[in-house]
């Protein structure tokens, strides 16, 4: 076990509300007062440390698609953003709608010495929407969060009765609300852009109207209901008002989404399409206002790495989503300047933001080593050290043989401002030095 | 920001016909005016010039067509160019060849030009950006995205009827949403400055956005009409009458066919266009296509012309990178 003292760091703890210059001890792989070992000693003058990331959408490609990813290289580009906690999508291959799949995944994930993994449950069998997965077998062996990835479930009856199973044993429920009779093979925001390249859209109302369905539900059932990846202005305003009549619901948006319009998408751009379309600039200012007002409680990587010939294809054909982790943390520093928030509430939004929605029972989760607890994301005394280091100010990681993910499908490789991309002039700045999860140094190199 | 356009070369010339998006006036115009010199090749007992003796022209057709390709078939053989004719329907991605893997195979055939249609909105901007640098792309229609030629055969259409764009009030009728011909159409309009364009259907029809085009959307086809100089039909999709978008034929006929009553509403001079195949009694009346107004099959032979100039174009330009790239080896 390490041990380590932390000099000269400034703290960010958004659980304690902390934000100064402290001298932090891990002893044991546990945060504690003091330490009386021979402790290595990290000087982190001009270094940030809080408490590891939490991701709450993230696909490692393993098992099935492992062209595009394996546990491996996503859980190691995970460290890079700073996550030490990635809960990992459901839509593998085979699906994890069984204990034998979520185990794999586990023993792969401690095998691979990255971030720690936790696989969510895919909410029906197969993600194919008709019966209802062994949720609660699968719960209690560590899936925290029930979602049904990107994946739409049709049958009204079907969803109703999930989110009223998952209630009965508590398991919050995560879904990206999407209506597929409306998006049909929509694969860009129906606006401007895609009306002239004659790409199909996928309309605002096609989540708004599955988001609407979802509230309904939720009010009946209490079902605690996560939704996912909110792409428009109209889901914020929904969401708003179902919080303020106190329903439990809470949201995250992908960090792309705080950064690109459906503008972006012009001249064909594959690397920008995305699952969740990037829709109009007042969608993207309404996610913004979303995460400054709470909202949103918690930002996620959407990560969805790609090989190459899935990118090499015409917009349509070309696979969905950005690869997101490498770029996580340049983007995530920038955030505070760009949402004229204080840096402890943007972190706030990926640690004690993402903890809260599947925190609430994490009690029940024996605290293995392994396994996703209530401790993870502050840094009290006492608990399990999952911190990192971040230098704020050094140059980003984002030449190409930088990446660690195996997915180049980042429309900023190579970038070291944004105005290339949107015009907006946001530097792209900023290292994760150090990670250490449950008290131990991982490194964080290509 | 908008990607580097791929139609143009490294010294800035026309290499590539993908879309009217991003070309300016002087550029349509010189297609057009090319297009004029060529309409008198096509009426001579001889109807070949040399401009493409020697080269070899590649119809890469990755969906049906009989007129498009047949039209660049004639097309190329006037310029005495060899052609090439690959049925993709039924073939490579039929066996799950990538799209990608069919045009290195293409490519080794020692083709100068391919001439590409396909199903996916952008495929031949992809073609066209991944294509060894000596080879000329020629956009015969993507997905809903664009058909460029088939607009330069419009605007020379029009233009050959009515002279100058910029009092032209031009209207198009039915289903904008699914069509690549409207929005190439649009584009060019709006390029060459037509005073007003109105586009007329149920909004299940229109894009969202539409009004970003460039046009007037009106839903009373009798208000569209009114004092238009050209008036477009576009082909509904056998695809459109058995989904949800129109109720029945016989209900669009109604609210939205061109008849020779509602004819009247335009101006006595305004010519009736339509890219065919027609759809008798659906978007047009059999007597309006056939009327004197009519000039739905001069929109067929100008189409030799158009593309006739559009090839000799970019040709040309593509002569300049060839010799660039014979230099660098």
């Amino acid at each position: 076990m390490t041990h380590l003292r932390i000099d000269n760091a400034r703290v960010i703890d958004p659980a304690n509300v902390f934000d100064d210059n402290r001298t932090l001890y891990i002893c044991d792989g546990k945060l504690t007062d003091t330490c009386d070992h021979d402790a290595h000693v990290i000087d982190a003058t001009g270094l940030i440390a809080c408490p590891g990331f939490i991701d709450l959408y993230a696909r490692l490609r393993e098992p099935g698609f492992s062209r595009k990813g394996t546990i491996e290289s996503e859980s190691r580009a995970a460290l890079k953003a700073g996550f030490t906690t990635v809960f990992c999508a459901p839509d593998t291959q085979p699906v994890i709608d069984s204990t034998a799949t979520a185990e794999l995944i586990k023993q792969k994930a401690l095998a691979a010495n990255g971030a720690r993994v936790v696989p969510m449950s895919a909410l029906t069998a197969g993600l194919e929407g008709t019966r209802l997965s062994e949720m609660a077998t699968l719960y209690k062996s560590g899936c925290l969060i029930a979602s049904h990835a990107d994946q739409p479930i049709d049958d009204t009856g079907v969803l109703l009765s999930a989110m009223e199973y998952a209630s009965s044993f508590n398991i919050p429920i995560m879904i990206r609300p999407i209506d597929p009779a409306i998006a049909g093979n929509g694969c860009a925001h129906a606006g401007s852009i895609a009306t002239r390249l004659g790409l199909p859209g996928i309309p605002v109302a096609a989540e708004a109207v599955a988001l609407a369905r979802l509230i309904e539900l939720c009010k009946s059932t209490g079902c605690r209901l996560h939704l996912s990846r909110l792409s428009s202005a109209r889901s914020i305003e929904l969401v708003r008002n179902a919080k303020q009549l106190g329903l439990p619901i809470t949201a995250d948006v992908g960090i792309h989404h705080l950064y690109f319009t459906h503008e972006q998408i012009d001249g064909f751009d594959v690397n920008y399409h995305s699952a969740v379309p990037f829709r109009s600039i007042e969608d993207r200012e309404a996610l913004r206002e979303g995460v400054r007002d709470g909202t949103i409680d918690s930002i996620c990587s959407d990560h969805a790495p790609h090989d190459t010939d899935s990118k090499l294809a015409p917009f349509p054909s070309s696979g969905a989503g950005l690869s997101a982790f490498d770029a996580f943390t340049p983007l995530l520093m920038s955030l505070p300047d760009l949402l004229n928030m204080s840096l402890i509430d943007v972190i706030a939004k990926v640690t004690t933001g993402p903890a809260r929605i599947i925190a609430t029972q994490a009690k029940l989760i024996t605290a293995k080593n392994d396994a996703f607890n209530t401790e993870h994301y502050s840094l009290d005394i006492g608990t399990n050290a999952d911190l990192i280091l971040i230098d704020p100010s050094a140059a980003p990681l984002l030449d190409a043989p930088d990446f660690i993910s195996q997915g180049h499908n980042s429309p900023l490789i190579g970038l070291n401002s944004l105005e290339a991309c949107t015009g907006e002039d946001v530097p792209l700045q900023g290292q994760v030095r150090h990670s250490i999860v449950s008290g131990t140094v991982k490194s964080v190199d290509a | 920001m908008k990607k580097s356009d791929p139609q143009f070369n490294q010294f800035d010339k026309l290499h590539h016909f993908l879309s009217i998006d991003g070309l300016d006036k002087a550029t349509l115009t010189h297609i057009l005016d090319t297009a004029e010199g060529f309409t008198s090749v096509n009426d001579k007992s001889i109807k070949n010039v040399p401009l493409l003796r020697g080269k070899t022209v590649a119809n890469l057709f990755f969906e049906n067509s009989t007129r498009t390709r047949t039209a660049f078939e004639l097309a190329a053989k006037r310029l005495s160019a060899d052609i090439l004719n690959i049925d993709l329907v039924s073939s490579s991605t039929k066996k799950g060849e990538s799209l990608l893997d069919t045009l290195r195979v293409l490519e080794s055939l020692q083709s100068d030009m391919f001439v590409v249609r396909h199903s996916d909105s952008g495929a031949a901007d992809f073609i066209a950006r991944h294509v060894a640098p000596s080879i000329n792309v020629i956009n015969g229609g993507d997905g809903q995205h664009a058909h460029p030629t088939q607009a330069m055969l419009d605007m020379f259409t029009i233009r050959r009827h009515k002279g100058e764009f910029d009092k032209l009030c031009v209207v198009i009728i039915g289903d904008i949403k699914h069509s690549r011909v409207a929005r190439s159409g649009i584009a060019a309009l709006v390029t060459l400055g037509a005073a007003e364009i109105r586009v007329v259907g149920p909004q299940t029809l229109m894009p969202a956005d539409v009004e970003s085009l460039g046009v007037t959307v009106f839903q009373d086809i009798n208000k569209a009409l009114a004092d238009a100089d050209v008036v477009m039909g576009l082909r509904l999709q056998n695809e459109r009458m058995t989904s949800a978008t129109i109720p029945s034929t016989g209900e669009f006929y109604q609210a939205y066919g061109l008849t020779p009553e509602r004819l009247t509403l335009a101006k006595p001079d305004a010519i009736v266009m339509h890219p065919g195949p027609t759809n008798r009694g659906v978007e047009i009346a059999g007597s309006v296509a056939d009327g004197k107004q009519s000039v739905i099959l001069q929109q067929v032979t100008y189409g030799i012309a158009v593309r006739m100039a559009v090839m000799s174009i970019i040709m040309g330009h593509g002569e300049e990178v060839r010799e660039a790239e014979m230099n660098k080896a």
